[in-house]
């Protein structure tokens, strides 16, 4: 069974208009078929990539339909206000990522506070929720939709996560949060060597769990400690190399110098020979003979 | 007995031998060079980039002086030998 997350360009896009959803027979059209032809693991996966839960579809083909609707909702999002909500939900995406890629990364976004969230992500934040919210919707509306979509336990449970996460971080600290970056353009959202700035240890807690969130935050410690020492290997590589070039630029000046200068000196001799040699010529053809 | 004149002989002699055995080094050099780089392997080609490189940054200005002075020797030996040739011919 995979367990990777699945490559949204290993599935090809589909049409840009048009839901294909009919009771019983749910998706028809070429792009349905592809994503038919997947096993059912990929498919579950890649349900649960775009924030579906695949446990709740019966059978192959409304998991399909679903991932086909889904698709084709995250296309139909502003790309700017899916922008908002990684920013918000400090996710480590480049500013060049294509929409499913940012729909993947905001599906994995599990926090209730919503401070700081534009209206137009709340917006994105809702439907890739799975609420049936609209654009024009105002922003307590949202957030109304967003809680009561939670669920009574999950809400229960979060408030618990959130209480265990103030107590640890009050016991061993971790409040500071810095300003989100996005990963620099070219790096993949799955390189361990680059992060984006952590949030608070509470929040974190709060998201995952103690365990989960102790965890991630030690992993981001371990990461960022070893990034740091990998950094300092490679400034003292460069500065090697920077080094051996400079020698080995020396070292061929010099070369060049000490080859021309015995061909100088050669040069010399030959002249100096010839020279000889017309005052010998000279006196044998005009003084002696 | 043929009358030889020994100093062209010993210059005809120096002549022929220094160039021969200039020539046969300088060869051999240039063929170990061109076996050497011209090596498919990585590390090889890697290598050759370099000493590429190395020769594009190589900076004439540090031995332009050295340069003018062979060129000038160059020259003045070339007139000697212009010179030795008329000599010659004035003599025959």
């Amino acid at each position: 069974m995979s367990t990777g997350p699945t490559n949204p360009s290993d599935v090809k896009m589909l049409p840009a208009t048009g839901t294909a959803v009919v009771a019983g027979a749910p998706v028809a059209g070429t792009a349905s078929r592809q994503l038919i032809d997947l096993p059912l693991d990929e498919l579950q996966n890649l349900a649960e990539e775009f924030g579906l839960d695949a446990t709740k579809f019966r059978t192959r083909q409304h998991l399909v339909a679903a991932v086909h609707d889904r698709r084709q909702m995250i296309a139909s999002l502003d790309r700017d206000a899916m922008l908002d909500v990684i920013r918000w939900g400090r996710r480590p995406v480049t500013t060049s990522a294509s929409k499913e890629q940012l729909a993947q990364e905001i599906a994995r976004i599990s926090t209730m506070r919503f401070a700081g969230l534009s209206h137009r992500g709340l917006y994105v934040l809702a439907k890739m929720r799975g609420c049936d919210v609209l654009p024009a919707d105002a922003v307590p509306l949202l957030i109304q939709r967003l809680r009561k979509k939670e669920g009574f336990f999950q809400k229960i449970s979060r408030k618990r996560r959130a209480m265990m996460g103030s107590v640890i971080s009050k016991m061993i600290g971790g409040d500071a949060t810095e300003q989100y970056r996005h990963l620099p353009p070219g790096a993949g959202a799955a390189d361990p060597a680059v992060k984006p700035t952590a949030a608070s240890l509470k929040r974190e807690i709060e998201d995952q769990g103690i365990f989960g969130g102790i965890t991630n935050r030690l992993k981001k410690t371990a990461d960022s400690y070893v990034n740091q020492k990998l950094d300092e290997i490679e400034a003292r590589i460069d500065r090697k190399l920077d080094e051996i070039d400079r020698r080995l630029g020396e070292w061929r000046d010099k070369e060049v110098a000490n080859r021309i200068r015995i061909l100088k000196i050669t040069l010399w001799a030959s002249v100096i020979v010839a020279g000889v040699a017309l005052i010998y010529s000279y006196i044998k053809v005009y003084v002696v003979g | 007995m043929p009358d030889i004149d020994l100093f062209n002989f010993f210059r005809l002699m120096l002549g022929a031998f220094v160039t021969i055995y200039a020539s046969i080094v300088t060869a051999q050099s240039l063929y170990g060079w061109w076996v050497w780089l011209a090596g498919g392997e990585k590390h090889i080609s890697l290598l050759r980039r370099y000493v590429i490189v190395h020769g594009l940054r190589l900076r004439f200005a540090a031995f332009w002086g050295d340069v003018i002075v062979c060129i000038l020797l160059c020259v003045t030996f070339l007139i000697m030998w212009r010179l030795h040739s008329l000599i010659e011919a004035k003599a025959i």
